[in-house]
């Protein structure tokens, strides 16, 4: 049974730069992409064109599939902009096979007091503001 | 006991000021400006012909949200008519409010420098009607903010709050205990007469308080004020034409995690690193500390700062808060005397804080000050910016 869960097209939208681009085309396609350094295959997020880990230069679009873990959360009760639905979950999701690699999105697919730390999330993205599709995972067993 | 070299004993804070403080203040920003700098000068017993260095947060005209800043540095040194031979908009790197002062100082860019925070954002809410969003000042999210307000975390208080969820998860601390920071920084207030909100508050009250973003509620955040705060930073070698100086005995600015909210490696631990630099340029302890002004924009900051400080280990803050008498006036480690943020008003980045430690470094805090204070800790923000200081005694 999936929860119903707040609008989120009431917001600011993204100011796309040209490293970040790529990660906004593909989440208009439902895609999650990050960046992998070709050179010693580390995954970075955000995209900056630079590797962390060995600091090469050569980075190319990576997908992810998931599914994620929790890292953290909070839920949003607060009604910062005129037209906002709350309330809504915000979660930290991290990635097994890319360490490192953190990405924050809305939560669906469970009731806002269910949100845990450490809990499965799957993969997922809806209409956020600006025309954008912005990450938002569905709980696992959804 | 170790030679040191550091130069921020090359330095002293001379003079601190403020201007009228209150949820609103019915007057310009650039007036309140310049009421602040005008005590903070007296304060340190020079005239404003002898500031050659001048420094605002946030330079640039930078503001996030309304109020956020006022003026420009250059309308200041106009209006003081002053010429400068140090100068500095600072936006990011602040670390402490007289951090980039002391260097100018250390290395005699500057003899007196003076460093001023000026918020309306009390004034801006209200006409409002209600805290706005983050970011809320331009049509898109740039850079950093670009990961945080078009997925919904649309203000500070959204984009700290995970932080205290993972500490509570981590450590089983709860909301009862942490309460006893905003009750009691509300007990201090009342002594204050220049705090926002000086009414008793209780635990229950706390707990009464509506939900803001989970675990952060009403009482965690800081409040919305008007007000101006002035710091003169004073070569060392100057000190006999000084009232009353204070020492800066130790101060750094490290941040040693991602510099971002959402990114932040251990949300469990913040301030560490930076506690732990800090306290290699130093002989003193945390034991030796009479009152900690610890950064509060929410009840969560302070929990990380008593940690990494070492006044208590991690995950130690709950039980050591809790009941508030170690915090309180009398107590071991007096916290936030002035009502920090959370009462006395989000005069933002540590200016509060470090005007109420060289107060009460001094014995200048009338009926909160701590009976013989010498040594008094300084923190701001975390996270993404850092900064940790001792002031003492001269």
């Amino acid at each position: 049974m999936s929860t119903p869960s707040a609008d989120a097209t009431t917001g600011i939208p993204p100011a796309v730069s040209e490293e970040t681009r790529v990660f906004w085309d593909a989440a208009a396609e439902g895609r999650l992409v990050i960046e992998r350094c070709t050179g010693c295959g580390a995954h970075g997020f955000p995209p900056r064109g630079i590797c962390r880990a060995c600091r090469g230069r050569a980075m190319e679009p990576a997908e992810i599939t998931g599914p994620g873990t929790v890292y953290s959360y909070t839920v949003n009760y607060q009604r910062w902009l005129p037209d906002l639905e709350v309330p809504y979950a915000v979660v930290l999701v991290e990635f097994g096979q890319c360490p490192g690699v953190r990405v924050t999105g809305r939560l669906r697919g469970c009731p806002v007091e269910a949100v845990r730390v450490g809990m499965g999330v799957e993969i997922g993205f809806e209409p956020g503001p600006g025309g954008f599709a912005i990450p938002s995972f569905v709980a696992v067993g959804s | 006991m170790s030679v040191k070299d550091f130069f921020e004993n090359r330095a002293v804070i001379s003079g601190i000021g403020q201007s009228a403080i209150g949820r609103t203040v019915d007057r310009a920003g650039f007036q309140l400006t310049l009421d602040a700098i005008s005590a903070a000068v007296a304060d340190a017993g020079l005239t404003v012909d002898d500031i050659d260095g001048l420094s605002m947060y946030p330079g640039g005209g930078v503001a996030n949200l309304p109020g956020y800043s006022a003026g420009s540095l250059y309308e200041i040194a106009d209006a003081l008519n002053i010429t400068t031979t140090w100068k500095q908009g600072v936006v990011e790197g602040l670390s402490l409010p007289f951090y980039g002062a002391a260097m100018a100082v250390a290395c005699g860019q500057a003899r007196h420098a003076v460093v001023w925070r000026t918020v309306k954002e009390g004034s801006a809410a209200r006409q409002a009607g209600g805290r706005p969003a983050y970011g809320s000042t331009k049509p898109a999210a740039e850079g950093p903010m670009a990961w945080l307000l078009p997925v919904g975390m649309l203000s500070p208080v959204v984009q700290i709050a995970p932080f205290a969820t993972r500490y509570m998860h981590e450590y089983g601390v709860t909301r009862d205990q942490l309460a006893w920071i905003p009750v009691t920084q509300r007990s201090h207030a009342a002594l204050n007469p220049d705090a926002v909100y000086t009414k008793p508050l209780t635990v229950d009250d706390y707990l009464g308080g509506r939900m803001i973003s989970s675990p952060i509620s009403l009482f965690d955040c800081d409040v919305p004020c008007d007000g101006a705060t002035a710091i003169v930073v004073s070569a060392a070698d100057t000190a006999p034409d000084l009232r009353k100086p204070v020492r800066i005995e130790a101060m750094a600015g490290v941040v040693d995690g991602r510099p971002f909210w959402e990114q932040w490696e251990d949300m469990g631990r913040v301030g560490h690193g930076c506690a732990r630099a800090m306290w290699d340029r130093t002989d003193l302890r945390p034991a030796d500390v009479d009152v900690a002004q610890l950064y509060d924009g929410f009840t969560i900051e302070c929990v990380w700062w008593l940690e990494a400080m070492g006044f208590c280990g991690p995950g130690e803050a709950g039980s050591f808060v809790d009941g508030g008498e170690r915090i309180g006036l009398s107590g071991d480690l007096p916290l936030n005397t002035w009502g920090g943020q959370l009462s006395g008003g989000r005069l933002h980045a540590a200016f509060g804080h470090t005007a109420e430690a060289v107060r009460q470094v001094r014995g200048e805090a009338g009926g909160r000050q701590v009976p013989g204070a010498e040594v008094a800790a300084v923190t701001n923000v975390g996270g993404p910016e850092a900064g940790a200081a001792l002031l003492t005694r001269f």
